[in-house]
């Protein structure tokens, strides 16, 4: 069955060609136009991924975005005409996986759609790094035998620092490994992520003890 | 002191006031000081003179009357009169000698009486020669006095009058009265005393009151200067104080009335070109929608070219390019946008600058191949680290890269990177079209481009320069252009290796207009 795609976007026009694209590429398009609505219909849908506007009539892409996580985690892509204002940042920070910049070309959609939907590669069923047990194949994480609970995308980066403790990943290669990006691409993605990551699994946010800074570098786990 | 004088009116005024009227007060002071020493001596020497008439005659009367016969009797009656010539007069004052005229015949019979303390030698001897013709005249001559105190001496100017007199039996003789004006100088130092000291009090009420004075008048334009300050700084609404009808009141309400309109005009300025910007900046992001879906349908088509027929092929390919050009002039008006609105901020870090001229270089590659021209690169053999946006100066770069490919002709490229203590610096030149002096004085206008006709045969946007001068300009860098018609065109662009630090001087040097080595480079 192909990947079910939810196409969130006012402009009708736009709407429709980004689902003319999604389909060729062979994914199935489902589609909504109201940000007052997005929530109610991907409750119906139950889409693997969506793709938001964040200029939405209603409620704006941001707030359905915050909306969407209360109930799901799956993969967010907003699209937004604005790459230097805040509301890049705002739409990472509400929960968005990635984002990409109109105007786009049809393949840079694919790409970062089959990117998100990619299962995640690993040689191990568990992996453990410090209190947490990842269990690989069950996409969960345990913390003494309780499971809090992660976006594919958090998985997938928590995974890919624990796999190799204690080795520093720069900012780029996290970019690569876990979003798909071979260019060079928004580092802010790494940094939002892995606040809305520690929020999740460190005791003390603030004062990190599982995923930590390396300054200037990037990141490590452990 | 002379900073001082350079940078205040007030100590200006103060010392040139104090300075004149010190000149003129010591002149008056000389002035008075003289007039009133010889009214002082005028009167005390008439006093002297008839004194001395008095004493003369006196003494020749009471030896024409007395019938003194013999040379004791003489002698006693002179005895009896000097005493009366010293106690007579002020006293104190006046000392007298009786000398006898030199050159007589006869015999010494009467020994001078000179008064204790005096020291004939005072009298001079052309004095003497003079008294000793004077017929009778009563003569005087000024002289300095020597007294010795307690063993400190003291000078006193006097007057010393003399006039012979007939003694009889003993022959010609010359009376010398020796006056001491003491008391007269004594009032005359006090005099002197009391102007100077008067002079000096007056000398400083008139700096004081020229310090009060100037500072009263020089307040309202420091203010002024002040207020002016802060407006240029930006505080728009500030004013100045208008009080009274003076010609102070007038500058303030003129000053007031300038930074109103000032204001206005800035004012409106400024919310004309928010306007402006918002509207660009509005533009831009709203065409970007339909753009996407352009460029979604766009690209679906031009995948599918080859199925099409050769027309509707071609057009697939035209639309194609330019739905591309049209998103790049976008993104550059968006940036230019951005500038405008004063929303960009540099994301500085310490890079090699010789990794990002290459990463510009690899990226421009293409379009060199293309163009037919070879880039060649010298580059220093150690890392260049500066700090600087890496995203903007390579984009810059590949700006001008993409320039000088453009107008290059075809012949090749060269491009340095050069470093110095406090600069980093890398040129690009090309031996093209090049471009005349008024080509090069709009090089950096917005949508201005160097062909004459404004040929759009280039993929640029027309704002490629302008942006780069903006990114230049945002690392406190500079970006110079050297140009010639068909000899070729070079762009320079320094950067300080530290943000904020001053470039003292490029580490390149610009081709100069006499330069050979262009020529030369071609024609290897």
């Amino acid at each position: 069955m192909s990947p079910k795609i939810l196409v969130i976007d006012d402009d009708n026009a736009l709407r429709e060609m980004v689902g003319i694209v999604l389909s060729s590429a062979g994914f199935d398009p489902e589609y909504c136009s109201d940000g007052d609505q997005a929530l109610a219909t991907f409750q119906f849908v139950q889409p693997d991924l969506v793709l938001l506007d964040v200029m939405l009539p209603g409620q704006d892409g941001i707030a359905v975005c915050r909306e969407i996580r209360t109930v799901s985690g799956a993969p967010i892509i907003m699209l937004t005409a604005k790459s230097d204002t805040n509301d890049v940042v705002k739409g990472l920070e509400a929960g968005a996986d990635d984002y990409i910049v109109k105007p786009f070309e049809p393949s840079e959609l694919t790409a970062r759609i089959k990117a998100r939907l990619r299962p995640i590669a690993s040689s191990e069923d568990t992996v453990n790094i410090g209190p947490l047990v990842l269990d690989v194949q069950g996409h969960q994480v345990l913390r003494e035998g309780r499971e809090i609970l992660l976006t594919p995308l958090e998985f997938n980066l928590l995974l890919t620092l624990a796999q190799k403790p204690k080795q520093v990943f720069t900012r780029e290669m996290l970019l690569e490994k876990v979003w798909g990006y071979h260019y060079k691409a928004d580092t802010r993605l790494v940094n939002v992520h892995v606040q809305r990551l520690r929020s999740k699994i460190e005791d003390d946010p603030d004062n990190p003890k599982i995923v930590t800074t390396v300054r200037g570098i990037g990141y490590k786990a452990g | 002191m002379l900073r001082l004088l350079r940078r205040s009116v007030q100590a200006r005024a103060v010392i040139t006031t104090v300075a004149l009227s010190s000149v003129l007060l010591i002149a008056l002071g000389g002035f008075l000081s003289y007039s009133i020493g010889n009214g002082l001596f005028e009167a005390r020497l008439n006093q002297v003179l008839a004194e001395s008439e008095v004493a003369v005659l006196d003494v020749q009367n009471t030896f024409a009357a007395s019938s003194v016969t013999d040379e004791i009797a003489l002698q006693t009656l002179m005895n009896s009169v000097v005493p009366k010539l010293e106690a007579t007069g002020v006293a104190d004052s006046r000392r007298l000698a009786l000398l006898r005229t030199p050159g007589q015949t006869g015999v010494q019979i009467l020994q001078s009486p000179i008064s204790s303390g005096l020291d004939t030698q005072l009298i001079s001897q052309n004095f003497r020669s003079e008294v000793r013709v004077s017929a009778g005249r009563v003569l005087y001559q000024s002289i300095e006095l020597t007294h010795n105190e307690d063993g400190v001496i003291r000078t006193s100017p006097g007057i010393v009058v003399g006039s012979p007199v007939e003694i009889p039996l003993a022959g010609k003789y010359e009376l010398y009265l020796v006056f001491d004006l003491a008391s007269e100088q004594q009032t005359l130092d006090f005099v002197q005393q009391t102007l100077f000291i008067g002079g000096l009090a007056l000398i400083f009420i008139i700096g004081a009151v020229a310090y009060f004075v100037t500072g009263w008048l020089v307040r309202p334009v420091k203010i002024a200067a002040e207020v002016s300050e802060e407006i240029a700084d930006g505080a728009l609404d500030v004013r100045l104080l208008e009080k009274g009808e003076d010609v102070i009141a007038v500058l303030a309400r003129s000053f007031n009335k300038m930074a109103d309109s000032l204001q206005q005009q800035i004012t409106k300025l400024a919310s004309v070109s928010k306007m402006q910007q918002r509207f660009v900046s509005d533009v831009s992001h709203e065409l970007r929608t339909p753009l996407t879906t352009i460029k979604l349908a766009g690209d679906l088509i031009f995948d599918a070219r080859n199925s099409l027929e050769p027309n509707l092929r071609r057009s697939a390919e035209l639309l194609h390019g330019q739905i591309e050009r049209f998103e790049v002039l976008l993104n550059d008006l968006l940036e230019i946008s951005r500038y405008d609105a004063g929303a960009v901020r540099a994301e500085l870090e310490i890079h090699d600058l010789n990794q990002v001229v290459g990463m510009a270089i690899a990226s421009i590659d293409p379009l060199a191949k293309k163009r037919g021209s070879a880039i060649e690169v010298s580059l220093p053999a150690t890392d260049v680290l500066a700090e600087f946006d890496s995203r903007r100066i390579e984009r810059l770069l590949r700006n001008l890269l993409a320039n000088a490919l453009e107008h290059g002709a075809g012949k090749p490229i060269k491009v340095a990177v050069g470093v110095n203590d406090h600069a980093v610096a890398v040129s690009v030149t090309d031996h093209g079209v090049g471009m005349s002096e008024k080509e090069l004085e709009r090089v950096f206008d917005r949508f201005w481009r160097a062909d004459p006709a404004r040929k759009r045969t280039s993929a640029g946007t027309g704002l490629g320069l302008a942006i780069s001068l903006e990114d230049t300009l945002l690392h406190g860098g500079s970006l110079d252009v050297w140009a010639k018609p068909d000899r070729g065109a070079s762009f320079r662009l320094t950067l300080p290796k530290v943000q904020g630090s001053e470039i003292f001087q490029s580490p390149l040097e610009l081709p100069t207009a006499d330069d050979n080595q262009l020529e030369q480079d071609q024609v290897s």
